[in-house]
């Protein structure tokens, strides 16, 4: 139980004119009747003042808490009101009552004295009674009433009716996301909440961005009864063998929580045998190719682009910073290295660059093959980037990198290539075996992988030339509809496939060496939190209380870009949000490119647009998709009508 | 100093009216009383500690007097307990 699930910011009226205690309390039923908390606001009234004449419900120190147990109340519920002048309570101590709360709970049960009980524990604090003087609206009442509840008793209140939860029977679930900014957390938050609305034991390992949060430790994997894995990249699964382990995408964290914690509960999953590190389990095929074919190369390359993300927003930060801290006047020819601070971060850039490709080819190699694939990866990929081939080895032909495309096709190859050589020792005598990992994996996986890239590296080349100048070549006329294209597809399912898909080839198209593709791709995605933070500030009967309430937040989450913020909000109203926020990033996308903005880092946000080539006009494009958004927010979204009683009464 | 333990009998648990009637009639004496209920002490002269506690009908307190006239307060605790002071 939580004050605040009874309070709610409709029923609060902030510094409110009361001559008399009769007119006090009137105004709360008024805000209890409004919020549709009781049947009979008459009937109500009486039941209060019967109660009031058996004795003041003053407290002193200017708190009055006016309650009753009355068939008129349908439910459990608070009131609050502040009052610019306290009127007279009959107060033990003789102060004049400002600051009221009027409970009303239907007759029976222990809801009244549980309630009272809380409210009296946090307002013995005489700070927190003035903090609740001084707030000057009603969202903000609640939510210091909010801030000190969750002091007091920790964020989600495990009451005496719910003992801690014994570790034995825990479900657990570990969940993950490319860029491990907010599904992951979103889905661990979705999870967390639905398990207590189950009351099924439960705990959850995020692996973020920042690392594991909460790790499962072995005790609890031990005694669980089953686990679910909710991620889009690589987790550590081994630890899992010989469990029920259900393995879905993150968003299923997100949107089918309880279906998910149900079936874990009931114990219908398969048990996980490993991807068969050891080659223990013969038959160890069965649970992964339970996954469908086309979300395993999804979740290979997303591996591998979380992996390789740092590299590139490193090195074209730095590259950046290098051509903004240089003078083009010295040697246009090598503008980007004329300064010596400017050579220094052009190095330290360029180096972080040229482990990009063989990262990402690493870390699909491993995602598919565990730890034995990264090493043929790193190799694959590196040869895929230096485009060497038997043609520029032997015959001094000119080595053209195969780019990004090639080092996919090195990360997948080495993935494959290892997994086949595992099946192929898998009958081989035990001691031999023995030599995989540490001997026939890296030897004979790097000097395939190492083969076919040098026989398919010039072929590669070709291609990725021909896309890397067809990009460069692009006139405005191909330009900004693809400009447009990209920045409606970040913003069409905010963080799933499409949006990633948009968001690749931004970052393939920086490897290739054109910026300006990732400049429309960020911008599209930085729109549509921004556009519905605006939508909420300036058209706020569009939006519930609690989506207002979000709404500050979604502004840094766009300034950031992080697209996920606006996930609440498309998901409450899909058919508006959602072409709302995809007409808005579109703009910003085709004006982006239209004024030839560029960008090198594939990630950051407001955080990088001093790099980024064209600030202003960048800034410009933004503001204008915005603007858009916002405007087909407010006209496409429908009003709702406002309940809220903000008294002046 | 006096000490008992007393379950609350009171209908509706100790809610406002009961504390106040409680902490009224205690208010006179110069004895401490404390209530000792779910781990937690509770000075039973502040209405709004007695009304945080939250005790409900059934639930054991101890009582534990100081002072003067302990005997006195204590023997009004038990009264105040077994729901004599309720006027519902």
């Amino acid at each position: 139980m939580k004050i605040t699930d009874f309070l709610t910011a409709s029923k609060v009226a902030i510094q409110a004119q009361a001559g008399t205690r009769d007119e006090a309390i009137r105004l709360l039923v008024g805000l209890q009747n409004a919020a549709g908390a009781i049947s009979d606001p008459e009937e109500f009234e009486k039941d209060i003042l019967a109660r009031e004449a058996k004795g003041t419900t003053c407290i002193g120190e200017g708190l009055a808490v006016p309650h009753a147990k009355s068939t008129a109340a349908k439910e459990p519920s608070l009131a609050a009101v502040t009052l610019v002048t306290g009127v007279d309570y009959q107060s033990p101590d003789g102060q004049l009552a400002d600051l009221i709360f009027m409970i009303a709970t239907p007759p029976g049960g222990d809801a009244h004295l549980e309630i009272l009980s809380r409210m009296m524990v946090l307002l013995m604090d005489a700070d927190l009674r003035q903090k609740l003087r001084a707030a000057k609206e009603p969202e903000e009442f609640v939510r210091i009433v909010d801030e000190a509840e969750i002091a007091k008793y920790g964020s989600e209140t495990k009451t005496e009716e719910a003992p801690p939860a014994e570790p034995e029977g825990r479900i657990l679930a570990v969940t993950a996301c490319p860029t491990g900014v907010a599904h992951t957390y979103m889905a661990a938050e979705a999870l967390d909440k639905a398990a207590q609305k189950l009351s099924i034991p439960f705990k959850v390992e995020t692996n973020g961005s920042t690392g594991i949060q909460n790790p499962l430790t072995a005790e609890d994997i031990k005694l669980a009864p089953a686990i679910i894995v909710a991620a889009d990249k690589q987790v550590e699964t081994e630890r899992f063998v010989g469990k029920k382990v259900i393995f879905v995408k993150v968003a299923d964290g997100i949107h089918k929580p309880e279906a998910l914690l149900k079936q874990a509960q009931a114990g219908e999953a398969p048990i996980y045998e490993g991807s068969g590190e050891a080659g223990a389990g013969s038959a160890s095929s069965s649970a992964a190719s339970s996954e469908s074919w086309a979300r395993g190369v999804y979740k290979d390359l997303m591996n591998g682009v979380s992996h390789m993300l740092p590299f590139v927003i490193g090195g074209g930060v730095l590259i950046a910073l290098a051509f903004l801290f240089d003078d083009y006047s010295i040697n246009p020819a090598s503008f980007g290295s004329n300064t010596s601070l400017a050579k220094v971060f052009m190095n330290i850039g360029q180096a972080a660059f040229s482990l990009m490709l063989p990262i990402l080819a690493g870390f699909i190699a491993l995602s598919i093959a565990d730890r034995p694939g990264l090493a043929p990866g790193v190799v694959g990929g590196l040869l895929a980037k230096e485009g060497l081939s038997f043609g520029s080895l032997l015959y001094g032909s000119p080595a053209v990198s195969g780019g990004f495309l090639a080092a996919l096709l090195a990360g997948f190859l080495a993935g494959y290539v290892v997994l086949g050589l595992k099946k192929l020792t898998e009958n081989m005598p035990r001691s031999l075996k023995a030599l995989g990992p540490v001997l026939i994996f890296p030897l004979l996986g790097s000097l395939l992988v190492g083969l076919v890239m040098l026989g398919l590296n010039p072929l590669m080349g070709v291609i990725n030339s021909a896309l890397a100048n067809g990009l460069n070549a692009m006139g405005a006329a191909q330009k900004i509809p693809l400009g447009v294209l990209l920045a409606a597809m970040m913003s069409a399912d905010m963080g799933g496939p499409i949006n990633k898909a948009a968001y690749v080839f931004g970052v393939a198209s920086i490897a290739s060496g054109n910026y300006e593709v990732m400049a429309a791709v960020m911008i599209g995605g930085m729109v549509p939190p921004i556009a519905i933070a605006l939508a909420a500030t300036f058209f706020p009967n569009r939006f519930t209380p609690e989506e207002r309430h979000g709404a500050p937040v979604n502004y840094v989450m766009g300034l950031c870009f992080i697209t996920e913020g606006a996930i609440p909000y498309a998901a409450a109203d899909p058919l508006r949000v959602i072409p709302s926020c995809l007409v808005g990033a579109g703009l910003s996308g085709g004006l982006a490119m239209a004024f030839n903005c560029g960008l090198m880092a594939p990630h950051g946000g407001v955080f990088v647009f001093p790099v980024v080539k064209n600030p202003g006009a960048y800034l410009l494009a933004l503001v204008l998709g915005s603007l858009l958004g916002m405007a087909l927010l407010a006209i496409l979204k429908k009003k709702i009508p406002l309940t809220a009683a903000r008294a002046s009464a | 100093m006096v000490s008992a333990k007393l379950t609350a009998l009171n209908e509706t648990g100790v809610h406002m009216r009961p504390a106040q009637v409680l902490v009224t009639k205690l208010a006179p004496l110069n004895a401490e009383v404390t209530l000792k209920h779910l781990g937690k002490d509770i000075n039973a002269k502040s209405i709004m500690m007695v009304m945080a506690a939250g005790i409900k009908k059934g639930h054991e307190v101890e009582v534990i007097c100081q002072g003067a006239d302990e005997v006195a307060a204590l023997a009004l605790l038990e009264e105040f307990f077994k729901g004599v002071m309720d006027d519902a």
